[in-house]
């Protein structure tokens, strides 16, 4: 059995934070990843990000994730991927799936970045080719720059959706509409004005009733709700499309944590269910920690600097950073959080985190 | 195609109306409602459907979602040859 | 279709072509992308066809994780072609169902 002082599950933008800080900080870190190539949503991210000169404002989600594994590379962490964490097991031993054969690996600390997922909608047609994640879609046309058709009904008007539209845009593709079941848009101002001044036309209080196609989706049913989310009668309209992407929200992939014993909480706001989390990152379960999206849905920014909390962390409870050091080192990093979770988008995560803070788990 | 004939669980291709049909019957977990209509026993292993399915619980049993607690989740966390499962670790004699 | 422009990524570097055997027919593939791109950039976006109602399915996540996407590669079925890398020569199928395992895995002989 292999072992090792802290064990990573999760190269992206959280956990390649997390294991450049614990290495830094002299210890002897493995970074795990089921992909060919790391870096999580961050090489799928064309756009510049927001925030202030420490977050990396004005600069490519791309170039992010190229000099955050640079500086993984210099700190010493050994990167594994085509690695899957297939169980975690008692005594923090991970079970690893690497091609044909597998692995156990002791570690002293785990740090579990497994990020998020896509969530559903079903409706009638919605199996059908054609019918797909908005992060799929941004997939295909960001890292493989193949289009998965050329005109596209966007669902959920959130930051994913105006993104995702916009880059679908990018890639020379047509979005026909997008349609948010709220009143309201979800995403930033500055996405949607892009967008409508691209002439995409964003429809408020607005559905999808269904997909129709004979092999794949060639049309698209919406029409307008009422605030109960009912459709209105006599306000269907017909659609022709080849695409039909999914932005409804994201999901905490949290397998290994649930598997693992860790308590959770109910979040809604922050994407549902999530491993409940000390000011340390650590779980109710010693040695186990968290960050990123697996924690509550942010963004990128939040993600990082929570891997870095969980580093520190790590490199602490090891023995690595003397205490006064961590606590500086830790207080600078909920600074910059703390910062990220102001105004009128950060203010609901804010809540959810402290709600993740102040409990003990319901399940 | 109606309400109930929208497919919730894609790879075992179990409808809305089969698993409501299936908790009618007393059901109150998921563990119960993935062993009866198998909505999450597919190669995904409920990776897609069991935000769907615990809102359909949810509705059917009148409990607010958080109420609902998941399924219990077991290794393999992804799709692994039994062959591959059964080797030994590469580091054992 | 492929996006050989982009405003923000520049001119692609396209990789090496490979060669690829789909339902028989020849289908050109670039080096190191997942079979499931070099489908849909060849205009194909029915990957198989489920056990029960038999309905076409096709790429639905991109990354390996609702398992749509599966078809029998190189004889071995619930492939995922999402995150699988093509080979030159590559043999793929449309899966049926859960597909069969066609090759013998002692003598490496095509079965039925």
């Amino acid at each position: 059995m292999g072992k090792v002082e802290v064990a990573v599950v999760g190269a992206g933008a959280a956990g390649i934070s997390a294991s450049i800080e614990a290495a830094r900080a002299g210890a002897k870190v493995v970074l795990i990843d089921e992909n060919e190539r790391p870096g999580g949503q961050l090489f799928k991210q064309i756009h510049k990000f927001f925030g202030s000169e420490a977050h990396r404002a004005g600069i490519r989600g791309i170039q992010i994730g190229t000099d955050l594994l640079e500086q993984a590379k210099e700190a010493g962490v050994q990167i594994r991927l085509n690695t899957v964490v297939y169980g975690l097991f008692a005594e923090k031993c991970l079970g690893l799936m690497c091609g044909d054969h597998t692995e156990e690996l002791q570690a002293d600390v785990i740090i579990l970045a497994t990020g998020a997922s896509e969530k559903p909608l079903a409706f009638p047609g919605w199996t059908l080719p054609g019918v797909m994640g908005a992060g799929a879609a941004q997939t295909l046309i960001n890292i493989h720059r193949t289009l998965p058709g050329g005109r596209v009904l966007m669902v959920g008007a959130g930051n994913v959706g105006l993104i995702v539209s916009y880059q679908l845009l990018q890639a020379g593709a047509e979005v026909v509409a997008i349609v948010e079941g709220l009143p309201t848009i979800g995403g930033y101002g500055v996405h949607a004005s892009k967008i409508r001044r691209a002439g995409v036309p964003i429809l408020l209080s607005h559905t999808v009733l269904g997909a129709e196609g004979h092999e794949s989706v060639e049309r698209a049913v919406i029409s307008r709700i009422d605030k109960n989310w009912v459709p209105l009668q006599g306000t269907e309209k017909t659609l022709e499309i080849d695409t039909l992407c999914l932005a409804v929200g994201l999901s905490p992939l949290a397998e290994l944590a649930w598997m693992a014993g860790c308590r959770f909480i109910h979040i809604s706001p922050m994407g549902g269910w999530i491993p409940v989390h000390d000011e340390n990152m650590q779980t109710t379960l010693p040695g186990i920690y968290v960050a990123g999206d697996l924690t509550g849905i942010e963004e990128a920014s939040t993600a990082m600097e929570e891997g870095r909390l969980a580093g520190l962390a790590a490199a602490e409870a090891l023995g690595c950073l003397s205490f006064e050091e961590g606590a500086m080192k830790k207080a600078e990093v909920r600074e910059r959080l703390e910062t990220l979770r102001i105004g009128s988008f950060g203010k609901g995560r804010s809540l959810g985190k402290k709600q993740i803070l102040e409990s003990r788990g319901t399940v | 195609m109606t309400d109930k004939d929208v497919i919730i669980c894609r790879c075992e291709e179990v409808t809305r109306g089969e698993i409501e049909e299936a908790i009618r019957l007393g059901l109150t977990t998921m563990n119960e409602v993935k062993r009866l209509t198998r909505a999450g026993l597919g190669l995904c292993q409920g990776k897609t459907c069991s935000r769907l399915v615990a809102d359909i619980l949810a509705r059917e049993t009148n409990r607010p979602t958080q109420d609902v607690k998941p399924s219990t989740c077991r290794p393999p966390t992804r799709v692994m040859p039994i062959g591959v499962l059964a080797s030994l670790p590469s580091d054992s004699d | 279709m492929r996006v050989g422009d982009h405003p923000i990524l520049g001119k692609a570097e396209w990789g090496k072509k490979v060669t690829l055997m789909v339902d028989g027919h020849p289908v050109e593939a670039l080096e190191g992308e997942p079979i499931a791109t070099a489908l849909l950039a060849a205009g194909r976006r029915v990957f198989r066809y489920t056990t029960k109602l038999k309905e076409p399915r096709g790429v639905f996540c991109a990354l390996g994780r609702c398992t749509d996407c599966v078809m029998v590669v190189d004889g071995q079925p619930n492939v995922r072609t999402c995150v699988t890398p093509v080979r030159d020569g590559m043999v793929i199928e449309t899966q049926v169902g859960l597909g069969q395992w066609c090759y013998s895995k002692k003598t490496g002989e095509k079965k039925g």
